[in-house]
This record gives structure tokens, sequence and C-alpha cells, in this order.
């Protein structure tokens, strides 16, 4: 009855202990972190705090732009690539997933449940220069001797994809599973007839993107790339999604893929671990320098600096993304 | 049946031994025979702290506490004995509690000297107890540690075994002149690490220069190592390298990067890389070399001619801990040379006691003959230290080597 | 031109030919070709858990043996190191799961002041580098100085793996509830069941499958962290420590042994619940 009469107060209860955790166990840091970013000096003579050090900002980014850029690209290209991967694999265990779909979604994660480490050695020795895949392909001559792909920039953004996939996988999975499949059926029956531009386009636009990005990322012409995957999205899209789906099944798991770009883009734009295990000294991304600067140069006000550089550029660009894909209506509750 | 105790490889392991390409095996043939010769007191120096608590050159008579109920002994990992038969316990740290009742709470946090240092600053720069009372860390940070005023000077009345059986060669290192504040444990050399087959013998440093194998080369990321092969072969020592040295030796670095010699730049990833043939040539470390042998037997590890690195891991007691006493028995204690043979008998690395041979020539002559457990003379004399920096020359160094490696 | 007039005319209807194809072949062998995919370096992990090394690497296949199986925590500290990570997995993720699953039902249900700044606070744990909000968190606990808090302990370790899960799960559960029919709760209320019934009624059941993703998201995170972990530890080790510690001298094969363990549970459990519900079914 109370909470009949004082529904105001539902939200905050829902929120309070949530955020009180992240407001002692988050803010604090990073408030700490902020403040650090204007400290000079070192670890043996002490630092010390001056709102005069601002310059730290604008030398970092200056110094470690090709890093922040190189980050951008990388983990762009593999949000792309995990959603072309993931949204086919949640369509089907979604909607043709029947009995297995637990067993098929818990297939999905449970890979990632073991140590990421031992994971990248195992796709190491798949991938080798001489490996399981590539020995027989050089004996065969199919490939040239010299080819490898661990120690390139295809091994990071391949390395972050596979680490990154469930993070896609399942909201979309989840966003899609609430639907009724047979709505989309019925949409395709409604269309049927002339061919209509909805797959087409869409296809153009994904495939494009991503080949674009590929483009920047290996130093191809972006125009071309970007060209080329217009033509094989466009042909895919018209061979493969129906208008069905494009006005009925994609609108409705678009919080699912809003959610899985986050949850894939975020954490990959600061991800250290795959540039250093599987990259070369040209593929560091900021995720390193922050941890360079950090442990090794002891440069603590760079570290911070760069981490929140990279805060605040993830922030704008959700906030123009999630206006971009129209979801901030999905996900704010500004519906009701 | 496990992780397999050395011992039961002794085949293996001399095959192994013939085969290896160590600079100087014959010369140290020759001088291995009595290497122990030097110990002034073996015999005594393997008594008990309690039985001679003041026999150190600097000890004087004080009332000895008594030993701790814990000890936090924190240390990298698989980097002390392990029993054979149950493979949970490591027989050295029984051996301590069973003479003094400490039970040692012994972790294996450390996985590196940076990391770790992240992990311990917080505390100490508030002055608070770190919660551990044994730290094992390479010379280099064990070198800042002690600058910045963080490590427990040992009372050197407590540690007499360490005092006697220290080997000379690390004796007196600048950051520690009176080894007041640091005890070794283990000691390691890096050098060309490479695949026979591949690349034949290599014994110059020129080799990671050489454009024959662009692409199939590591180099490491660990500073010291890596510039201190630019070092040698530009004819530079890393004992006293000048800041302008240090200079010619990036340009030097960055030539071999410039020209896609080098594949990445490594930690420890490099030997897995070495053994699935990815990689033909690497900066690798002796100790690792051993243990990637017995997978790809035409791996070799050898100190180049022109020099390589010495770098060697140090028990500190960190400031404010809770057990210093008992700390410094435990550091007496592995420097017992049947302790430290027990402990070397396994660990495989580079041991800094004295006496420790002979006793471990008991257990096994084979691995007691190894030039890489106890290196001759002659292999010592051409690996160096890189020296102490300052705490300016450090992060400018380091500034220059990140810009080199990409971060 | 008239040919591709033609052609153009067809399209539609081999488009429709093509996608029942699709349906029924391709994207069932997609599925089998993606799990693989995901299941690829498992397959390997498993491989050299029975491989028998001489030394103390194992990269290279030797022989096959069972040895490792037989004594799967035979290496010291890796029983303490995976129990404490597995106690610290099962107890984050179930935390964070009910913190983040109410407020993304706070954030998606209702309107109120403030949603802006909620929001904001729920991105940003995810947008900041993990070394140094590890390294922050660690300041922190020094500073206040006092148990649980220091010295540090499991409990720090569950502290952090918390804070940064909140978020993950946040954002899935609101992928699940965005543009969930509000009806049924309605209908609900209006047939005089309240709001408690009709979350656990109608709500909660609807939103299930955004929870347990969200859950199995956490518990991957949580299991393999390594960076924030390795601040907030202690004189704790984790499983993630350990593994990456080993590294230096060789992974033990008795690691791999426990990756694929914790595979194969996880997986087996959920293989058993489904033929559990198909005989219940039946019954």
């Amino acid at each position: 009855m109370f909470l009949r009469r004082h529904r105001w107060i539902v939200p905050y209860a829902l929120l309070t202990p949530g955020l009180l955790w992240l407001a002692a166990f988050y803010v604090w840091p990073a408030v700490q972190m902020f403040v650090s970013s204007f400290w000079s000096g070192s670890v043996e003579r002490g630092f010390t705090f001056s709102l005069e050090n601002w310059t730290t900002y604008p030398d970092a980014l200056d110094r470690y732009s090709t890093q922040f850029q190189r980050s951008v690209l990388y983990a762009g290209a593999a949000t792309i690539l995990t959603f072309m991967i993931a949204y086919p694999l949640a369509y089907a265990i979604a909607f043709r997933g029947g009995r297995l779909k637990n067993l098929l979604l818990f297939l999905v994660v449970a890979p990632f449940f073991t140590s990421f480490l031992l994971r990248t050695i195992s796709w190491k020795i798949i991938l080798g220069d001489d490996g399981l895949v590539f020995g027989p392909l050089k004996t065969l001559g199919f490939v040239d001797d010299s080819f490898r792909v661990l120690a390139t920039p295809i091994a990071v953004i391949s390395g972050i994809t596979y680490n990154f996939l469930p993070f896609m996988v399942l909201p979309i999975y989840v966003s899609l599973e609430k639907g009724d499949q047979r709505l989309g059926e019925a949409a395709e029956d409604l269309y049927a007839g002339p061919w209509r531009p909805g797959g087409t386009i869409a296809g153009a636009i994904a495939s494009g993107l991503l080949f674009a990005l590929l483009g920047v990322a290996f130093g191809y012409s972006v125009p071309i790339m970007a060209a080329a995957g217009a033509v094989i999205g466009a042909v895919a899209g018209t061979l493969f999604l129906s208008e069905g789906f494009i006005r009925v099944t994609l609108p409705l798991s678009l919080p699912g893929v809003f959610a899985g770009s986050l949850l894939v883009f975020i954490p990959a734009l600061g991800d250290y671990v795959n540039a250093a295990l599987l990259g070369n000294p040209g593929t560091n991304m900021i995720g390193n320098v922050i941890q360079s600067r950090f442990l090794v140069n002891n440069d603590y006000p760079t570290a911070s600096a760069l981490s929140f550089i990279l805060m605040v550029a993830i922030l704008v660009a959700v906030a123009i993304y999630a206006r971009l894909l129209g979801t901030e209506s999905l996900t704010e509750g500004r519906r009701l | 049946m496990t992780d397999r105790p050395i011992l039961e490889h002794a085949v293996t392991r001399r095959a192994f031994l013939a085969g290896t390409s160590m600079a100087g095996f014959a010369a140290f043939l020759a001088a291995c025979n009595a290497p122990g010769a030097a110990t002034p007191t073996p015999g005594g120096a393997t008594t008990g702290p309690t039985e001679a608590p003041t026999e150190g050159p600097s000890a004087e008579p004080t009332e000895k506490p008594s030993p701790a109920a814990e000890l936090n002994f924190a240390n990298w990992p698989l980097y002390i004995d392990t029993d054979d038969e149950d493979e949970t316990k490591h027989k050295t740290l029984e051996d301590f509690t069973a003479e003094y009742g400490t039970v040692v709470n012994y972790s294996e946090v450390i996985n590196d000297n940076n990391e770790f240092f992240g992990t311990i600053r917080a505390p100490l720069e508030a002055g608070q107890d770190t919660g551990w009372d044994i730290i094992v860390l390479t010379e280099w940070m064990a070198g800042r540690i002690v600058r910045l005023g963080w490590a427990e000077k040992l009372d050197l009345g407590n540690v007499p075994n360490y005092v006697n059986n220290l080997v000379d060669v690390y004796k007196g290192p600048d950051f520690d002149p009176n080894n007041e504040y640091h005890a070794p444990w283990q000691a390691g050399m890096t050098g060309l690490g490479y695949d026979a087959d591949v690349t034949g013998e290599l014994t110059s440093v020129n080799a990671y220069w050489d454009e024959q194998w662009a692409g199939r080369v590591t180099f490491l990321s660990e500073m010291r190592d890596c510039v201190g092969m630019a070092l040698a072969r530009l004819g530079y020592s890393r004992t006293d390298v000048t800041t302008e040295q240090y200079d010619e030796a990036i340009a030097e670095l960055q030539k071999a990067v410039d020209a896609n010699i080098v594949r990445a730049f490594t930690g420890n990833e490099y030997a897995e890389d070495l053994v699935s043939g990815n990689v033909v040539l690497a900066m690798a470390w002796s100790g690792d070399i051993i243990q990637k042998q017995y997978e790809r037997e035409s791996l070799r590890f050898t100190v180049p001619d022109e020099t390589g690195t010495l770098w060697y891991d140090n028990m500190l007691i960190p400031k404010g801990a809770q057990h210093k006493y008992t700390a410094e028995l435990m550091i007496d204690f592995v420097y017992r040379p049947e302790i430290a043979a027990q402990i070397e008998a396994w660990v495989n690395y580079i041991c800094p006691v004295k006496g420790a041979q002979e006793e471990l020539a008991k257990i096994d002559e084979e691995l007691a003959a190894s030039e890489l457990i106890f290196p001759s003379d002659a292999t010592l004399a051409k690996v160096e230290r890189f020296r102490t920096l300052t705490e300016e020359e450090e992060s400018y160094m380091n500034d220059q080597f990140s810009a080199l490696i990409g971060v | 031109m008239t040919a591709v007039a033609a052609t153009a005319a067809k399209a539609p209807a081999l488009s429709v030919s093509v996608r029942r194809l699709l349906d029924r072949y391709v994207l069932r062998l997609y599925v089998i070709l993606a799990v693989a995919y995901l299941m690829l370096p498992i397959v390997v992990i498993a491989l050299f858990s029975v491989n028998d090394p001489i030394g103390r690497s194992n990269f290279a296949w030797r022989a096959f043996t069972l040895d490792h199986w037989l004594s799967p925590f035979g290496v010291p500290g890796l029983f303490d190191a995976v129990a404490t990570s597995l106690r610290v997995a099962f107890l984050s993720t179930l935390i964070a799961t009910t913190l983040g699953t109410l407020i993304a039902l706070a954030l998606v249900r209702y309107q109120f002041r403030g949603a802006g700044s909620a929001n904001l606070l729920i991105f940003l744990p995810m947008a900041t580098p993990e070394i140094v909000l590890g390294a922050s968190l660690l300041t922190m606990f020094v500073s206040i100085g006092e148990p649980p808090f220091f010295p540090l302990s499991e409990f720090t370790i569950l502290i952090a793996h918390i804070m940064f899960n909140i978020s993950f799960v946040v954002v899935t559960v609101r992928a699940r509830l965005a543009g969930l029919d509000r009806n049924l709760e309605e209908a609900a209320m209006d047939l005089g069941a309240n709001e408690w019934t009709t979350f656990w009624k109608v709500t909660f059941p609807l939103i299930l499958p955004g929870i347990v993703a969200a859950a199995l998201l956490a518990f991957s995170l949580s299991i393999d962290d390594f960076v924030i972990t390795n601040f907030t530890a202690g004189r704790t080790v984790t499983f993630p420590m350990f593994i990456w510690g080993s590294y230096r001298i060789g992974i033990p094969p008795q690691v791999n042994v426990i990756g694929t363990l914790i595979f194969l549970i996880a997986v087996g459990l959920v293989a058993l619940s489904v033929v559990f519900q198909r005989r219940s079914a039946r019954a």
C-alpha cells in the first residue's frame, strides 16, 4: 500500500543498492584517478598536485594519438566482426534452438570460463606459422612460406573478436528470444512479392563499413575497400535478408545489438592483452600504453590522463551511437 | 606423476647437457671439480642460527626473540622444491617448520616485477605493512626498493650462512654494497636462444640484426635485457653504461625494428614461439631453454661472445614486516648448502650458495655438473649485470625504450 | 535490357527459395561451424591435458597419459587458487546479477529524476581501463587501512568483481527488458495481482533469460579476471593469477585439466537439465 501511494520511491529503491556499491567502490577510485592525472613528480620524490599540470592531457593526446586511432579501428572492426558472426548464431539459437536452446547458449559462453591465456596459447598453436592450418597450406604451396597471421593486426583483431564474441551473442539472443518469430514469418508473407530494398541496403551498409575499417587497419585504399564491401553486402543482403526480417525481427533485436556492441566495443577499446600476446611493435593499442605508463614507467599522471580521455571519448561515442540507432527510447524507458 | 621431478630424467638430461652449446663448457668441465674449494667453512656454515647467533661479521650478542608462529613468503610460481610424493608439499618449507615450529604461508603471487611493485607500492608508501615478510624481486627492482628505503635492514648476526655462503659474484652490488638489505634467491642469464637446426650455432649478438631471419626473431620487452644486447653489439658495457651509449643502443635496436627483423617484444611467450617454430632466434633466459629443449631438441642457449646479461632474484624483507626475525631465519635457512641443493635439484636456475654444488652432487651428480646451474668462472666472466640506475636515468631510459617498442 | 528486367523480376522468387534452403540447411550448418569455432581452443586445451611432457613446458605434443586427470590438483597451490576463483565467481555473479537487475528494472520501467546520471554511472566502470581502476581501488583499500578492507583478502577481490560486473549485468538485462510487452503485466494488475505478485509471476519469468545471460557473462568475466584481481588480492591467489604466474616456467598440464573440467561441468550440468526437462515433459 505504501508503494502504491509513493510510486516515485520505487525506482530509487531499486537503484540504491547497486548504485551505492558503485559509488563506494567505483566513484572514489575514479576521483582518485582524476586527481592523480594532475600530479607531477616521481615515486622517489613523491607526487604533488597542481592544476597547472593540465598540460599532461594535450601532451598525452598528442604523443599517443596513433595508439588511440588504432584502438578505435581495431575495436570497431572487432565489434562489426563479432556482430556479423554473432547475429546469425543468436538468431538460430533463439528461433531454431528448440530444446537445445540453453545448451547451445552455454556452449557459446562456457569456453570463456577457462583462462584467457590458455585459449590464446591454443589459438597460437592452431594458427602458428607452420602450425595445424598454415603448415599443410605451405607444404602444398597454397600460401607463401613467409606468410603469417600471428604478430600481425589480423591476429590482434581476430583475438579481440573471438574473446568478446559471447558479449555480442548473449544480448542479441535475449532480445530476439522475447519476440514471436511467427511475426517475422507473417511479415515475410506480407512483403513477399516484388523486390524490396531493405535487405540489400542493410547488407551493403554493414559490409561496406566493415571493409572500410579493415582497409584503414591494413592500409589498403579505403574507398575501394568500402565499395567492394558494399557490393558484396548488397548481394548477400538481397539473397539472405528478407523484408520481413528487416521490418520486424531486426528492429526487435535492436536493443540487443545496441547492448552487444557496447559490451564489445567499450572493453575492446581499453584492451591490451590481445595486442600484447598476438601483436607486433606496430599494433599496440592505447591499453598497452596505459599499462606500460603505469607499471613500467611509473608515470601515473599520464596513465590516469589517458584513462580519463578514453572514458570521456567512450561516453561521447555512446551518446552519439544511442541517438543514431534511435535506441534511447528503448533503453531508457522514455516510452512509458 | 605430474610435474616430473628432474631426477627421473637423468638420461634425457645427460643427452641435453651433452648437446647444449654452452659457451665455455669445456673450460667449465676443467674448473668444476673444485668450485666449492673457495667456500671457507662449509661444515660450520650448516649450523643453525640458534647455535651460532653471533657468528656473522657485524654480529652483536643480542637477545634472540623466538621464531614467530607464521611467516608470509611471496615468491614466483614454481620457484621452490616440490615433494615427489605429495606435490602439494614443499620439503624445504616443511623442514623449516620442523625446525622452528613456524608455519610458512608460501604464496606464488609474483608474476612480474613491475606488477608486483604496483601492488606493494600503495601500502609501503602509506607506511602500512604489505602483509609479506619475504618478497622475491629481480636485482634492479630490489635496488629500487632499497633506494626507496622500503626494505628492512638485515641483522647480519642472524644470517651467518648467508654471510658465509654467498657466491662472490653477488657480493657488494652498487645498490647494497654491504649486502645488508637483500639476499639472492636464484640467478639466471640472458643470451641467445635459437633453433640450431635453422640457424646453426650462434655465438654473436650480431645475429639479432641478421635480416636472414626477419620476422622470426623476438626481443625481450624487459628493458635491461634487450638494450644490453645492443650495448654488447656496440662494444659497450652494461656495468658502466652512459646515457649517450644508451641512446646509441636504442638507435641500433630501432634499425632492427625498421628492417622488420623483430617479430615482437615479448615476455615469457618467446619460449612458446621457439618451441612451435614461429621464432628461430630469441633473446632468451637460460632457465627457460633447459625446459623447452625437452620439447624441441634443436634449441640452444649460448651466452654471446660479446657478453650476456646476468640477473638475479632476491629475497627482501619489506618495511614494516611483522615477522622480521623469522624472515631472517628463513633467509639463513635457505643458505645452508644442503637446503640450497634441495631447492636447486628442483628449480634448476643458477644457485648463489657456496657448497650447494657438493651437496647437490650427493643427490644428483649430473645436475651438480650442469653449467647452467653452477656456471664456471669462464661463463660468469662473459655475463655482466646492468648497473643500478638513478630514478632519473631509469625514467629517461624507460621512456626511450617504450617509444621503441611502440607503447 | 529486357533480360535484366526479367532477371530482376525473378529475383524475389529466387531469393525466397534461397532463403528456404538457407533456413533448412545453411543456418544449421552455420551453428555447427560457429560452435566449433568457439570450441576449438578448448579442444586444444583438453588435448594438452592428456599430454605427457618431459619438462615443465607443455606446448608440444609428446605422449598420451591420464596421469594429470588422476591428480588434477597435484600442483602446489592450484587447488586453493581454483577454489578461491570459483567462490569469488559464484558470489560476485550472484550479487552483481541481483544488484544489476534491480538497476535495469529501475532504468527501463520507471521515469525519474537522475536517470541520466545513473546511466552515466553504469557506463563508466566499463569504460575505465582495468589497470588504473585496480590500482586506484588498491589505494583506496590501503587508505581505509582497516579490516575487512585492509589487509587485502578474498573479500576485497569480491568487492572489485561485483563492482565491474554490475555494468555488464545492467546492459544485458536492459536488452531484454527494452521493448518487452507491458500489457501482460498490466493485465495481471487489472486482475487484482499486487506489484509483488505481478513481478514474480509475470515480469520475472519474462526477463529470466536476460538475467541468466547476464549471470553467464558476469561469471565468465569474474573467473578469468587477472588485472584488477592482481591489485586487490593481497596474499590470495586466484586461478588466473596462478596461470599467468606459472607461464614463466611452464603451465602445468593440471591447469589444462582444470580448464577442461570447468568447461565440461558447466556444459554437462546444462545438458543434464535438458535431458531432465525432456523426461519430465514426457511424463
